[in-house]
């Protein structure tokens, strides 16, 4: 791997992930190294257990066997899961869920509010984020009044709000259109490339898993082929 | 956007619950503020118009009526002689029909007594002498009975003549017929029967010394019982049944009011349960979720108990005016009041809260992922 030098952010050793009392088993013993700066896509079907290995990386889980190390540490004995959400990573959800209630500007800002940003801070920084995404004219806009792709786009820019190091997205196209789903592939390729995050990004979609460096593929809870697909491409 | 924001813009992302469980509060703070408010002001009532009297020691056999019930007069002769004691002076007061008023207080002074004194003549005179057929009316008694100076005033069987109006200081004395004891002790057929004696005080008495007082008299004349008159209603029985009154329509209206508000806080909860994973998704705190709740639940209780204040004033503003207690009692509407039954309400919203917080405490960020 070209990062192979490079800092190892995840290491999984063994990942188990079972449900209803171990009825259903949605990871089977996962073992992989995930590097700073790199852009996997996990590929598999659907029910293979490529969310759940989402959830696990985004510390939204616990593992019922095995380890996870976030740079060399068990995430699962860190004292304070919530700040390695705030801070360490960012989330992308395939359905944006963004809080209805609150405008673009605001929905920007509330991952903020775990961190010492004032106020006024958080409004800057979120304005700044929404214009770095293309959606200055949308920043008073509430969810339902912009359309799939911008609401992506607002979710972008709500994951970088913290800075994190790490984002992590789940079928983030999933929801739009051919147009709209080449823009957020591009915004996320370029803030991959331009702020050197490590990027992990579940799809089904193999177009996308190609713009990807490595391609993890997940069948029946296990993975079943890594492979390197050189520097990200544009679309 | 400061945190503050988030609470507000999550209580009123359904503004009719919102606002038709806050008037559920409302409806709750306004009976305590109404219910409590009235039978403390009847007891302030009471009290103000001692103190406006001039009446350091009161002695009455007041059991469980709201008057007391009468005993002879020579009881006075065994209260006098004691120490402290300046003056007395006896009456016969009662709470009863007066014309068009269904409740007015009758309150019959020896002719002479202390009690008189303290009355400002605002138009007319005073009776000229114990016997003379006439009746003075407080302030607000001549305002329900729509009398003025020279009129006649039906009470019992006997015609009197309004002779004046009076301002007795208190709300209790402007409400009052008042008469002389001799002549209304005739008129209702008690002769020698008196209900209250009230007890002035050398001067320089300290309150300790009135309290032996109290508890020489209680030693000297057993047949009745003698209070301060800061505390003459204190020991009524009937306040105090009142008073439980008050407090347990105000606890059942409470009552509704918590579960009103925990069934809002918890439909709130289950509502948003995918935003409140999405928020610990993103790195919100789960001590962050549960104050969240807990403060947009205590802002419902403040909110409803603001409105139950505004509420329950209006209606004990009305309430008052009305013919049967018009005159009665002037109710304690203080802002310590006022304000415990805000307190009262917003610790209603924490209670109410608690639950639907540690519901909410419960959910997992995973669940951000589904749907």
């Amino acid at each position: 791997m070209e990062t192979a030098n490079a800092e190892c952010v995840f290491e999984a050793v063994g990942l188990k992930k079972e449900y209803d009392d171990g009825q259903v088993k949605a990871l089977r013993g996962v073992d992989f190294r995930i590097h700073a700066g790199e852009f996997v896509a996990i590929v598999g079907q659907s029910g293979s257990g490529k969310s759940t290995l989402l959830q696990m990386l985004g510390a939204l889980d616990h593992p019922s066997e095995g380890q996870l190390l976030y740079r060399g540490k068990v995430l699962d004995e860190q004292n304070d899961l919530s700040a390695y959400r705030a801070r360490e990573i960012g989330f992308i959800f395939q359905a944006f869920h963004l809080l209805p209630t609150f405008t673009a500007l605001e929905n920007v800002q509330m991952p903020m509010f775990e961190t010492s940003r004032t106020a006024p801070e958080r409004k800057a920084r979120a304005g700044e984020l929404l214009r770095s995404v293309g959606l200055e004219a949308r920043l008073h806009h509430f969810p339902g009044k912009l359309s799939g792709g911008e609401r992506q786009r607002v979710a972008i820019a709500r994951s970088l709000a913290n800075g994190a190091s790490v984002l992590l997205a789940d079928e983030p196209t999933g929801n739009l259109d051919t147009e709209n789903a080449r823009h957020v592939m591009e915004l996320i390729v370029r803030l991959h490339r331009e702020q050197r995050m490590t990027l992990i990004l579940v799809t089904h979609d193999p177009g996308i898993a190609r713009r990807a460096e490595r391609v993890l593929e997940v069948c029946d809870g296990r993975i079943v082929a890594d492979k390197l697909n050189g520097p990200p491409t544009s679309p | 956007m400061t945190f503050l924001a988030v609470i507000i813009r999550g209580l009123f992302r359904r503004p009719v619950r919102t606002g038709l469980t806050m008037m559920g509060i409302a409806i709750g703070i306004a009976a305590v503020v109404a219910l409590v408010g009235m039978s403390r002001g009847f007891e302030s009532s009471w009290a103000n118009g001692m103190k406006s009297r001039g009446t350091d020691v009161v002695v009455s056999n007041v059991g469980g009526a709201l008057t007391p019930k009468p005993f002879s007069q020579s009881l006075v002769d065994r209260v006098k002689p004691l120490p402290h004691v300046a003056e007395t002076c006896a009456l016969l007061v009662d709470l009863t029909s007066v014309e068009k008023a269904d409740m007015m207080i009758v309150s019959s002074r020896q002719w002479g007594g202390f009690d008189w004194q303290n009355l400002k003549i605002v138009s007319g005179r005073l009776p000229k002498d114990a016997k003379e057929k006439a009746v003075v009316l407080g302030t607000t008694a001549a305002e329900t009975l729509q009398k003025k100076v020279g009129d006649t005033l039906q009470l019992e069987t006997e015609e009197l003549a309004v002779v004046g109006i009076v301002d007795g200081g208190a709300f209790v004395e402007n409400g009052s017929v008042i008469l002389s004891l001799e002549l209304y002790q005739e008129i209702t057929g008690n002769e020698g029967k008196i209900n209250v004696i009230d007890v002035r005080a050398t001067p320089g008495t300290t309150k300790d010394e009135l309290s032996e007082l109290c508890q020489k008299i209680n030693a000297a004349v057993p047949e009745v019982h003698a209070v301060l008159g800061s505390e003459n209603m204190r020991d009524s029985q009937a306040l105090r049944v009142i008073r439980a009154m008050s407090w347990g329509t105000s606890s059942l209206a409470i009552l509704v009011g918590v579960l009103g508000v925990m069934n809002t806080m918890l439909m709130t909860v289950f509502e948003r349960t995918q935003e409140i994973s999405v928020l610990l998704a993103i790195g919100w705190k789960r001590l962050r979720i549960v104050r969240m709740i807990l403060y947009e639940s205590a802002l419902l209780g403040f909110l409803g108990g603001l409105g139950g204040v505004v509420l329950g004033v209006i209606g004990v503003k009305l309430l008052v005016t009305a013919p049967v207690i018009r005159g009665l009692l002037e109710p304690d509407l203080s802002a310590a009041l006022l304000a415990r039954a805000v307190a009262i309400s917003v610790l209603v919203g924490i209670f109410s809260g608690l639950y639907p917080a540690w519901r909410s405490s419960r959910l997992m960020p995973s669940q951000a992922l589904h749907g």
